[in-house]
């Protein structure tokens, strides 16, 4: 079952979404990157409705690139946030909706500060430390609670998402293989080998 | 447009033809409809497809086409199959079985799962027939306008995005397909999985249908890069034979076909039952002998006696 | 006292615009002919509506339709095909070739994807190149170019009889010899009036009249049709394909 986690540290995000692929009980593929890299300090990772995810994740890339074109700087996190979870709250009320869960993490290069937000398909967006979908969110959240530290290192806030997908791994029954995660920070994006 | 005057003018060649257009219009017909546009003159102006007047036209589908809900239902389309494609050294081995099956029935057993869509691109048919059939020719047409508009053969990246995003805007209106567009462009070999729930997802190896777990267990095993072109169709025809003989939804035969730089070629077509006793024939790659478990195993486990021959 | 029926729980109304009407078609496909037939009896449930429903109909010199399933639809839908065909003649001054028809069936069938036509058609003809051809389609369009098919109610009861006979599936040749790949006509006729008698004899919608269309390849002699009770040449001209109709009796009970 896809499970997506993400947590904030002392001047990064750090986004982690499984790599499975599945239709019914087969895995399709086991090596698909579901975390888009939206500007150069923003990353999405996305899950839900096969199909939905995929459009909409290319509908949001598209258009936070072109804000980034037509003014020359990208949308701060806040922002790209809020628009993201408008356009979803907005499908929501048309006759076909998006079926799609969001994490969204963005390192604000205005004022130095990391952000992450947790956005649901009903258009539902919580500002937040750390952060879960799927029923990995179930084993995370608490462990997170005792685990986290908000001005963790890379290394510490590293030590806290293993944990994390470890616990799934060992009590969620039909637990993910393997995982891309992905962290930002000043210098931008970069793919980590947990 | 219909006021009396215009309707007793003096007959004005104009006027004329355009009542008739309108008449032609309220009745749905458009003006390709007299000539032929490949047969799919019907989806210009928009007008495509009638729709029921009710409030939820996809249950309304649903009420009367689907069997698993229903086995009385009147229109069964057709389900269960066993299909696979891979990418590999020397191309792309594409591999189906025959068999449509209408709830218990065997339909047919003569089924052409690989839609030929252009001499370079080959398209699999799993979920429901007509979807896969009419939107894969569709395709094809599409894909022939992309060369002649660009000079330049369509990618299959490109011409599997296009079908994923066509069948997207049908979402949750009851389309049912499940396929695979294989091929070779400038990248080389390429496979692309798209289904009706608009997922596209690009890979070395998939197999899809009732039958493809079956297909999945001797295909991932026999997997490697490096196949030579006769181990890879070998492996191909062995996994459709799996399938065919532990899914009662998939059998009869199998079709084979092999993408290579200069197009697809279609390889043979093998009754599943003789693969099982005789094994596929005089063909390269193929051990000699049948597949089946029985035959291959032959008086080695004392529980199962030989069956005496008819 | 106030009607109690209204307060037992909210009406409920379902559009349900199908009916099936029974009865069965097939089409044989031989090297320079195709024979397509079915039965007339039309019924709804254990109900005989007519006796004499024509099933199969001549759609061009060299082209049958048979269709099966709801006969609303299917007399509708043969309606809108012979129209279309009719405009294809006004535009290009002649008949449409029969894997056109075939492809043109598809897309008026697929057309009505969301709201289908309750219909099994089995299109019978000459091809191009003068060979006997047999399409099948579902009620949405997917169709394939086959030798023999049966469709309808008795499906289940002629194919595989069709299988054995046509095909010889199941079948071992004797020694040194091998099957036909094409049947000659008297044999497929003979096959195709015992289909319908024993269908009839074990399917209650099946039965009253048999249709027989047999449309014969340009230059084809008459041999096997000339002399045969109850046959009527349908086609509209001498020097190209020839359409001939066979009627025969089904039992009535």
């Amino acid at each position: 079952m896809e499970c997506s986690f993400a947590l904030t540290g002392k001047d990064y995000v750090l986004v982690a979404a499984d790599t499975t692929s599945a239709r019914s009980i087969i895995k399709m593929k086991v090596d698909e990157d579901k975390i888009k890299t939206l500007s150069p300090h923003l990353l999405m990772a996305y899950s839900g409705e096969p199909g939905d995810t995929v459009q909409f994740a290319e509908y949001i890339e598209r258009n936070i690139r072109l804000y980034h074109i037509r003014n020359l700087y990208p949308l701060r996190p806040q922002s790209a946030a809020s628009w993201i979870r408008r356009a979803l709250a907005e499908s929501l009320r048309s006759r076909q909706s998006y079926t799609v869960n969001l994490l969204v993490g963005g390192f604000d290069t205005a004022d130095k500060t990391p952000h992450l937000y947790w956005i649901d398909y009903l258009g539902t967006m919580a500002t937040v430390p750390f952060a879960a979908h799927g029923y990995g969110s179930y084993f995370a959240s608490s462990l997170l609670d005792r685990y986290h530290n908000p001005d963790g290192t890379l290394e510490e806030g590293l030590d806290a998402l293993r944990r994390a997908i470890d616990e799934t791994a060992k009590r969620l029954v039909v637990s993910p293989g393997k995982y891309t995660v992905k962290v930002v920070d000043k210098d931008g994006v970069r793919v980590i080998d947990l | 447009m219909n006021s009396f005057a215009t309707k007793f003018s003096p007959t004005d060649a104009d006027i004329e033809l355009r009542r008739a257009q309108e008449i032609a219009e309220e009745e749905g017909m458009s003006d390709v409809m007299w000539g032929s546009e490949a047969g799919f003159g019907n989806l210009v102006n928009g007008h495509a497809f009638n729709i029921p007047s009710v409030p939820d036209p996809s249950s309304f589908l649903r009420l009367h086409t689907d069997d698993h809900a229903d086995p009385n239902c009147k229109i069964k389309i057709q389900h269960g199959t066993t299909t696979l494609a891979f990418r590999f050294q020397g191309g792309v081995i594409v591999a189906v079985d025959s068999r449509a099956t209408a709830g218990s029935y065997i339909a047919s057993g003569t089924v052409k799962k690989v839609i030929e869509i252009n001499p370079y691109l080959l398209g699999t048919m799993a979920g429901g027939a007509a979807d896969c059939q009419y939107w894969e020719t569709y395709l094809g047409i599409q894909c022939r306008l992309h060369e002649l508009r660009n000079k330049e053969r369509i990618s299959v990246a490109a011409a599997s995005k296009y079908l994923s995003n066509l069948v997207y805007g049908y979402k949750g209106m009851g389309l049912s397909m499940g396929t695979m567009i294989c091929g070779w462009d400038k990248t080389g070999p390429a496979v692309f999985y798209v289904d009706s729930d608009g997922t596209r997802l690009k890979g070395d190896l998939f197999s899809v249908g009732s039958g493809s777990t079956f297909a999945y267990g001797v295909l991932d095993q026999g997997y490697r890069w490096d196949l030579t072109d006769a181990e890879a169709q070998e492996l191909g025809r062995r996994s459709i034979y799996a399938a065919g003989h532990r899914d009662a939804f998939s059998g009869n035969t199998c079709n084979l076909y092999h993408v290579k730089e200069d197009g697809w070629k279609f390889i043979g077509n093998y009754d599943i039952t003789k693969m099982h006793y005789d094994g596929p024939g005089e063909v390269a790659g193929a051990p000699g002998g049948g597949y089946g478990y029985d035959v291959r195993t032959q008086g080695r486990f004392s529980a199962l006696a030989p069956t005496v021959p008819a | 006292m106030p009607d109690m029926s209204v307060l037992a729980g909210p009406q409920q109304h379902q559009f349900n615009p199908y009916a099936e009407n029974g009865g069965t078609i097939l089409a044989i496909a031989g090297a320079d002919f195709t024979v397509v037939a079915g039965d007339t009896r039309q019924s709804e449930g254990y109900s005989i509506q007519t006796r004499y429903a024509p099933k199969v109909f001549r759609l061009t010199d060299r082209a049958v339709l048979a269709v099966n399933g709801f006969a609303a639809d299917g007399n509708m839908f043969v309606k809108k095909v012979k129209q279309r065909l009719e405009w294809y003649r006004h535009a290009h001054a002649k008949d449409m070739p029969l894997r056109a028809i075939a492809r043109l069936i598809q897309t008026m069938l697929y057309a009505q994807r969301f709201f289908p036509y309750y219909v099994y058609n089995i299109l019978g003809g000459i091809e191009e190149d003068g060979s006997g051809a047999v399409y099948s389609f579902d009620p949405v369009g997917s169709y394939e170019r086959e030798a023999c098919r049966a469709a309808g109610a008795a499906q289940s009861l002629v194919q595989p009889f069709l299988d054995n006979q046509i095909y010889f599936k199941n079948q071992t040749a004797a020694p040194g010899q091998s099957h036909p790949t094409h049947l000659p006509l008297s044999d497929v006729l003979s096959i195709v009036i015992d289909s319908f008698t024993s269908a009839t004899e074990r399917h209650i919608e099946v039965g009253d009249g048999l249709e027989i269309y047999i449309v014969l390849a340009k230059g084809r002699s008459l041999q096997g049709v000339e002399g045969l009770r109850g046959l009527r040449e349908m086609s509209s001209r001498e020097d190209g394909e020839r359409v001939f109709v066979l009627q025969r009796e089904l039992k009535k009970d």
